[in-house]
């Protein structure tokens, strides 16, 4: 009758749906880590009828309307070919959002499979996985994907691959401690002495467990992302123009810099606002799910 | 069972070695498969089939690839990276010129951002929730967020409207009668020299870049040292002190720094290769003359020699951050130290 | 006596979480008088080490204490200004840490601990002392709690020394400025049964050499009858009685203290139960076992070790921590080979996907999937049987019913069940594909004494109702006295001594045997009596040393 009481008397009477929104709730940092993340989707997927110059896009040129600054029409100014330089930042916000779910889609699951493994099976896989990623990692990111964006051809999607050939490697990295760390729990030799398959223990048993600690880094991992595509893209390995992309945005309007500051400042923002609403939410997942760094 | 501590760290060295040499081996591939015709491309569309041919034999890249890849690492150690095609030069020589001069702008980067991080990270957790917690947490989250390029040339812009006098490119002013000296880093070299003017002009025009460098890293830093502090307040240990009266300056400065230490400095080997990256950037816009600088136009040349030279040489800087990190913990922490004897 | 030196006076603290306020404290007060050793004594969520947090001022910051008085020596400390309050700590009263390893910083030697803790202390007494004075002091309490080689133990770091010498060192740190009342939080719970009945002596012997009084937080009703002469009884924030300890173990008057009193497995007397013995063929038989763990020269955790289990009976292998009882239970389970030495299981062979043996383990906490309902845990054994779905929800429902959860409970996540509902869960699923043996792995060591005995009670039944054989494996003599018919006991990967349980206990023939049942503490002076004499030599000879 004991085990009654205590029910009543602790945190068990909550649901977790409940605890789970109550924490998101009273999280400042989750709440608008999300509100911008929602307001740049919707900005994203509705650029063509959300944008004053949706035209602007292409390789339009406007020589009256050259280097305009800030005002009520160009909320961001022009740039030197007259383009609104708020209608391209939108549009170039889809080039990174197509980038982060690129990189990401492809290395989070890769990672998220071999970290499993490594960390379930142990012994030669382990061996085998573990030093693989520390090569890996041993090679700057930034360095191996401008030398293979390059030596290829320096287009978005060649710097995809270049980035989702490194980005793996972060991810099979943690959760490799973190599924190694589960792997050694009673509930797991309780799962395969009750016939479990590794297929089932992988995928049913420790994989829900990774879940908060996935889903922190790879919301984090995000803004890396974008931040590092703008960064090759200022560096001339980004789309092919006229397409807008904020980093080759802010490349073409450093030479125009101090007088025309809009033109980089602007998209420039515009990369911070994102990654910021990233980091927000990350961290604010973080503190709700209490993972550990 | 004991280990001595040398065979610890020798068999860390070895690992270190088998990873240079599994990195070496991707780069080789990465430089001699993917391009396609290194030897069309060093000689560029106007030369006949017969010169490429003729260069194709004179670089052994007729030969199968196993023998190459061993050629090529014989020479490595023997400091013979080839030519580079570009500067047609040695590309040793080429790296003994850049590297000081990204190594010393690495070095200041990494003491300001421990100088800053460490701090901060300490008060914004020992005030949390207030004030200063969140100025101190807007400040880092903006340095994880704002892109290190947009910075630099912010603060570029803002230098040559504001300080007219201050350097905003380049390492040293050009009017200054400096030879150079046998480190290449000028700090060093100035000191040594007594050329205290070099030293100062040096620091001046290191400011901006390696704060710009930093600032990234300032904002993971203290991230993870005020979430790493906030962490182990929770424990146990914390609450034995604190019952005892151990006052709270002496159990947040001594015991929790020192425990909380470990992971910014595990982050901080890690965070090096991004470092490294974003040097790439920062050299460019400050135009800095240094080994990064020196890859990204051997990278834009295809200068394949040189390409696989900066790789390595990355590489190489990222290992040894590593094992100084590594070395470092194993200092702080008994546990490890005791692990390894095992 | 005047003014008791410590008075708690309708105490009532709240704790928030989730937007919710949850009461912790009603109107708590007890009072300590001077010299005097009172115990705390509650289960899980009795608010005992609220208590002694609120006393001490090291509450969480969601705690608030919403009315009530503390006095110490008359002096209301909760109305003292923050340094007034910290001034008391470690001298007007210290407190006694419960984890002795995550009680000490990690990377800090042993003797900086105690040499910050006792500098500042002085600091706030006006006294000026130099570091190797303070050594030397530091050096002699040490010695008091029997740590002769302060010098090696202030120079250790907590990762290198054992667990009865950092408890020892935790108690050393209470007593470095000769506080007036002690505080203990379950001292030694975590240590081995002889390491903590020397740690409880130790706190006996200075509490009366000191004339300290004692407020011993505890769970475990022996350990009052050993350290307190008057009890507090808590449960659920009330405390429900108060008295004499020697009243309160005879003549409880409160319904929930009989019915603690009623779970404590009993050492001796009337109230043990025997088991019959099994005359049924041997199912387990176990010949030559050895395992040694690690290349030359290895861990040798199992030496030359012979066992029959018997089908149907309940076996104990008894044991302290790295005796090789688990080794033994896991190679058994064909979890682990052995070096040498042949394990021969007398059954038909099982079907597809079942096995001969299960195993229950010690933390239900961790031996169920958090991320999984009871359903899909239940189902996982029957979907490796081929059962299909229809027969896997008859058999779910006859599963909880067997374990007498209601069935509403397969919905439910581990997390929104009691210790007690989730060892019922993991016992569900070691039954759920019919196995003949059970290895009971310490099933009830992390439950409270109140729900252990309803799952010990469960477990009896159901090994009549299903004819299963049972090895269980723990420390807790008392309970393998009244649950096992045969008991083996363990010593550093070896059996020494095995027999009947009744005989075992009446006449127990290996010094180390005897050792460990007169490390029990037991509930009546009677029992105490009846507990074999173990001479000071043979405790020097099998038990770990904890000293230095």
């Amino acid at each position: 009758m004991a085990d009654m009481k205590m029910l009543d008397a602790s945190d068990r009477g909550l649901s977790s749906g409940y605890m789970m929104w109550y924490r998101f709730s009273r999280n400042p940092a989750a709440v608008i880590g999300s509100l911008i993340l929602l307001s740049i989707v919707i900005l994203a997927v509705f650029a063509p009828w959300l944008t004053p110059y949706p035209k602007h896009v292409g390789a339009v040129v406007d020589f009256r309307a050259r280097h305009l600054p800030p005002d009520a029409s160009h909320w961001f100014g022009t740039d030197k070919a007259g383009r609104d330089i708020f209608s391209r930042t939108v549009f170039g916000l889809r080039v990174s959002l197509l980038l982060v779910i690129g990189v990401l889609g492809i290395s989070v699951p890769v990672g998220t499979v071999l970290g499993l493994i490594a960390g379930y099976f142990g012994g030669w896989v382990e061996k085998l996985i573990t030093g693989l990623t520390n090569v890996m990692l041993a090679m700057p990111p930034l360095v191996m994907a401008l030398a293979v964006s390059n030596l290829l051809e320096p287009t978005l999607i060649n710097a995809m691959i270049a980035i989702t050939l490194l980005w793996w490697t972060w991810h099979a990295r943690l959760i490799y401690s973190v599924s190694k760390s589960i792997a050694a729990e009673d509930y797991i030799e309780a799962a395969r002495l009750a016939g479990a398959g590794p297929i089932h223990i992988l995928f049913r048993e420790i994989l829900p467990n990774c879940m908060a600690v996935i889903s922190v880094k790879t919301t984090l991992d995000a803004a890396f992302v974008i931040l590092f595509g703008a960064t090759l893209s200022f560096l001339g390995f980004g789309v092919k123009p006229p397409t807008p992309d904020l980093g080759s945005m802010v490349a073409d309007g450093r030479q125009f810099m101090p007088d025309f500051w809009w033109e980089v400042l602007c998209p420039g923002a515009m990369v911070f606002y994102v990654t910021l609403g990233f980091n927000l939410l990350g961290d604010g997942l973080r503190d709700m799910f209490d993972v550990e760094n | 069972m004991q280990q001595h501590p040398l065979v610890a760290i020798l068999t860390r060295l070895g690992m270190f070695v088998l990873v240079m040499i599994a990195l070496s081996i991707m780069i080789f591939i990465l430089a001699r498969v993917v391009p396609g015709d290194p030897a069309r491309m060093a000689l560029g569309p106007a030369a006949n089939q017969e010169q490429v041919e003729a260069l194709r034999q004179q670089m052994g890249l007729d030969r199968p690839l196993p023998v190459q890849y061993l050629d090529y690492a014989g020479k490595a150690l023997s400091g013979d990276l080839g030519m580079s095609l570009v500067s047609q030069r040695p590309v040793t020589t080429d790296l003994a010129q850049t590297v000081p001069a990204t190594v010393e702008l690495v070095l200041v980067s990494v003491i300001f951002m421990f100088a800053v991080a460490i701090p901060l990270g300490v008060v914004t957790a020992h005030y949390r929730n207030r004030t200063f917690d969140y100025v101190g947490r807007f400040l880092s989250l903006t340095g994880v967020t704002i892109p290190s390029f947009l910075f630099a040339i912010t603060m570029q812009l803002v230098a040559a409207r504001y300080l007219t006098d201050w350097p905003i490119i380049g390492r040293l002013d050009h009017g200054l009668a400096w030879q150079g000296g046998p480190t290449g880093f000028l700090l060093v070299d100035g000191t040594l020299a007594g050329r205290f003017d070099v030293v100062l002009n040096a620091l001046k025009h290191l400011a901006l870049p390696a704060f710009a460098l930093s600032m990234a890293g300032i904002g993971q830093i203290t991230r993870i040292t005020r979430s790493s502090m906030l962490e182990n307040q929770r424990k146990d240990h914390v609450l034995t002190l604190k019952s005892f009266g151990v006052p709270e300056r002496v159990i947040i400065f001594r015991y929790l720094l020192k425990l909380s230490s470990i992971a910014p400095l595990t982050i901080m080997g890690l965070e090096f290769a991004s470092l490294i990256g974003n040097a790439f950037v920062i050299e460019m816009i400050f135009a800095w003359g240094g080994f990064a600088s020196y890859g990204l136009t051997s990278i834009l040349q295809k200068d394949l020699n040189a390409v696989t030279a900066v790789v390595l040489v990355a590489g190489l800087f990222f290992i040894i951050a590593n094992l100084i990190v590594d070395v470092v913990i194993s200092i702080i922490d008994p546990r490890l130290r005791r692990k390894e004897e095992r | 006596m005047d003014e008791p030196l410590l008075s708690v006076d309708k105490l009532n603290v709240s704790f928030a979480t989730y937007g919710r306020s949850r009461q912790v404290l009603r109107d708590v007060s007890f009072e300590v008088a001077a010299g005097e050793r009172v115990a705390l004594i509650g289960e899980t969520g009795s608010g005992k080490s609220v208590t002694a947090k609120a006393i001490i001022g090291t509450l969480p910051n969601n705690a608030a204490i919403s009315s009530g008085t503390i006095r110490f020596a008359g002096q209301d400390i909760l109305a003292l200004s923050k340094p007034d309050r910290e001034a008391l700590k470690g001298t007007a009263f210290s407190l006694i840490m419960q984890d002795p390893l995550s009680s000490f910083n990690p990377v800090f030697k042993i003797g900086t601990h105690l040499d910050d803790v006792m500098r500042f202390a002085d600091k706030r007494n006006g006294i000026s002392s130099s570091k190797a004075e303070r050594r030397t002091r530091i050096a002699a309490v040490l010695r008091r709690v029997q740590l002769a080689d302060g010098e090696r133990v202030m120079d250790a770091y907590p990762s290198e020394l054992s667990g009865g010498m950092r408890q020892r060192v935790l108690i050393g740190l209470a007593l470095l400025h000769q506080p007036k009342l002690l505080i203990a939080d379950e001292p030694g719970t975590a240590l081995d049964v002889t390491t903590q009945d020397e740690i409880l002596n130790l706190i006996n012997t200075l509490v009366s050499q000191e004339n300290m009084a004692l407020l011993m937080i505890t769970h475990n009703l022996g350990v009052v009858r050993k350290v307190a002469d008057r009890v507090v009884v808590m449960h659920h924030g009330d405390i429900v009685e108060t008295g004499a300890c020697a009243d309160i173990l005879s003549n409880p008057k409160a319904a929930y203290t009989q019915a603690l009193l009623e779970a404590v497995p009993p050492l001796y007397g009337p109230r043990v139960i025997t088991l019959p013995q099994s005359d049924r063929a041997p199912i387990v038989t176990i010949r030559g076992l050895n395992k040694i763990y690690g290349k030359r020269p290895g861990f040798h955790a199992i030496r030359d070790v012979d066992l029959t289990l018997r089908e149907g009976e309940i076996f104990g292998l008894a044991g302290e921590s790295g005796s090789g009882k688990t080794s033994v239970a896991r190679i058994i389970m064909e979890l682990s080979r052995a070096t040498s030495g042949t394990v021969a299981i007398d059954a038909p062979a099982p079907g597809r996907g079942r096995r001969l043996t299960q195993i229950v383990y010690q933390n239900p906490g961790t031996s169920l999937n958090p991320k999984r309902t009871v359903k899909q845990t239940l189902s996982l054994p029957l979907t490796s049987i081929g059962m299909g779905s229809d027969a896997r929800e008859a058999r779910m429902t006859e599963l909880l019913d067997l374990v007498r959860l209601p069935q509403s409970y397969l919905a439910k996540y581990p997390h929104e069940l009691s210790g007690g509902q989730k060892q019922r869960v993991a016992i569900a699923r070691a039954l759920a594909a019919e196995p003949k043996i059970l290895i009971l792995d310490e099933p009830t060591a992390a439950l409270d004494v109140s729900v252990q005995k309803t799952v010990i009670e469960l477990l009896v039944q159901l090994r009549q109702d299903l004819g299963l054989t049972y090895l269980m494996i723990s420390h807790d003599l008392s309970l393998m006295r009244n649950f096992c018919s045969r008991i083996a006991v363990m010593l550093r990967g070896e059996i020494v001594e095995e027999g009947a349980t009744p005989e075992v206990f009446a006449d127990p023939k290996h010094p180390y045997t005897r050792a460990l049942i007169a490390a029990i503490p037991v509930v009546t002076d009677a029992e105490e009596q009846l507990k074999p004499v173990v001479t000071e030599e043979e405790r020097t000879r099998f038990l770990v040393k904890t000293t230095a």
